[in-house]
């Protein structure tokens, strides 16, 4: 993703710091680690931090931002999305899943991959040519990453919209309007299924638990 | 580049704003902007600002970041440097015949192949872009000023130094004696370069005396 800005505080270098002791003792070649969360609750900045942690330490990390995986265009995902109600297609399937699967698949094998690189400025969709043949760990982040087949180690972000809700209008990320809070209210209730795949849990507090 | 951190403030805003009038003034398609600047003074958070301010105006801008470019990848450099001397810093580290092929790619409007750093792993990515639909190139760099046929540059002075904006181009950079000499090189470069600039940004003075 080109142009995203980030708001990094002490919460998200304190949960990262947490998360990546818990990893240390599990590490494994080629892991996959997944971070989930709602809109605004912060997954970026954590799997940001969290990437940079695994990097000082040797482990060659790269991230994997499931949202410049849209099947829509960015320019054109508002109008699509309320022509076909909100309700029946915001999940899993905007998402072009398959794109997902082989890029995974590359970084497995070691390959030089070619990703979807949405730039956030222009708001074009430009490919990414990255090579993994020396990557160590991915990181997936995005709402619905810890759906992904494969996933060694999963966090699970409680913050809701509700709470986000400033974090969202201060980003001026996307428009603050009822089509965005139903999108928003959609999202909330498909992710909350993901929950139980988690091994860690990034409470409102932004304090992290391990799973029971 | 992928995963750069800067903070966005209000003279920040103020700046972009003052520079995008400047900007629509004179535009004509296939425009050409360069933001020039020592390290930690700004300029990457006032090129995405105005890039942001044109988006909303109908002009479709793309950032192009100087520091995709350098011949030697992130994680030699520091030893690359120590070997060749401080003398060995400045505009001669850059690869300009990419540059100038990527700069030549946007003014025919065609598909192009850029240099892109991940500063989380230190890898050099390569990003495939369609300048097709792009108006303004904006190139952000500190010897930007060098550039040839630009219609517009900016100088933005250094004030302070922003720590985060510095930790960027830091996995081991930190900020011992070598670095502190790099960091004089290049002011001494860049004061010889400044003449150049068409407008100038001082965040100490008042938005007043901005003048061409």
């Amino acid at each position: 993703m080109l142009g995203d800005v980030l708001l990094i505080t002490d919460k998200h270098r304190k949960a990262a710091d947490d998360i990546f002791n818990q990893l240390k003792t599990i590490i494994k070649p080629k892991m996959i680690i997944a971070i989930s969360g709602e809109s605004g609750s912060g997954k970026s900045e954590l799997s940001h931090c969290l990437a940079r942690l695994m990097n000082k330490s040797g482990i060659r990390t790269k991230e994997m931002h499931i949202d410049n995986y849209y099947r829509i265009d960015p320019l054109i995902r508002t109008e699509w999305r309320t022509k076909n109600g909100i309700e029946n297609v915001v999940g899993y399937d905007e998402y072009d899943w398959k794109t997902i699967y082989r890029n995974i698949s590359e970084f497995k094998n070691g390959k030089e991959a070619i990703m979807p690189c949405v730039d956030l400025v222009t708001e074009q969709i430009d490919k990414q040519i990255t090579n993994f043949e020396k990557i160590d760990a991915i990181i997936i982040d995005g709402l619905y990453a810890l759906k992904t087949e494969g996933v060694d180690f999963g966090v699970f972000i409680e913050l809701t919209y509700h709470e986000t809700k400033k974090a969202q209008s201060s980003r001026g990320k996307e428009p603050d309007n009822p089509y965005r809070w139903a999108v928003l209210e959609q999202e909330h209730k498909m992710v909350a299924a993901l929950k139980s795949s988690a091994k860690m849990f990034v409470g409102m507090d932004y304090a992290t638990r391990l799973a029971e | 580049m992928l995963n750069e951190i800067f903070p966005i403030e209000e003279k920040h805003r103020k700046a972009a704003r003052a520079i995008s009038e400047k900007i629509i003034e004179n535009y004509k398609d296939k425009y050409i902007v360069t933001i020039s600047g020592e390290v930690g003074c700004g300029k990457v958070a006032v090129a995405h600002v105005i890039a942001k301010l044109l988006r909303k105006g109908g002009i479709c801008s793309k950032i192009l970041k100087m520091d995709n470019y350098y011949k030697i990848p992130p994680k030699e450099r520091i030893k690359w440097r120590k070997e060749h001397g401080i003398e060995s810093v400045g505009y001669n580290e850059y690869d300009w015949e990419t540059i100038n092929k990527n700069i030549e790619e946007f003014k025919k409007g065609e598909n192009a192949i850029l240099p892109n750093v991940d500063l989380i792993n230190g890898q050099v990515d390569k990003l495939h872009t369609n300048f097709k639909d792009i108006n303004i190139l904006i190139i952000d760099g500190l010897y930007s000023l060098k550039i040839d046929n630009v219609d517009f540059k900016v100088f933005v002075e250094l004030t302070h130094r922003e720590t985060v904006e510095m930790q960027l181009f830091t996995e081991n950079e930190v900020l011992d004696e070598f670095r502190m000499k790099i960091l004089e090189r290049e002011h001494e470069v860049v004061m010889l370069l400044k003449p150049l600039a068409d407008f100038y940004i001082d965040f100490d003075t008042s938005m007043e005396i901005f003048h061409l």
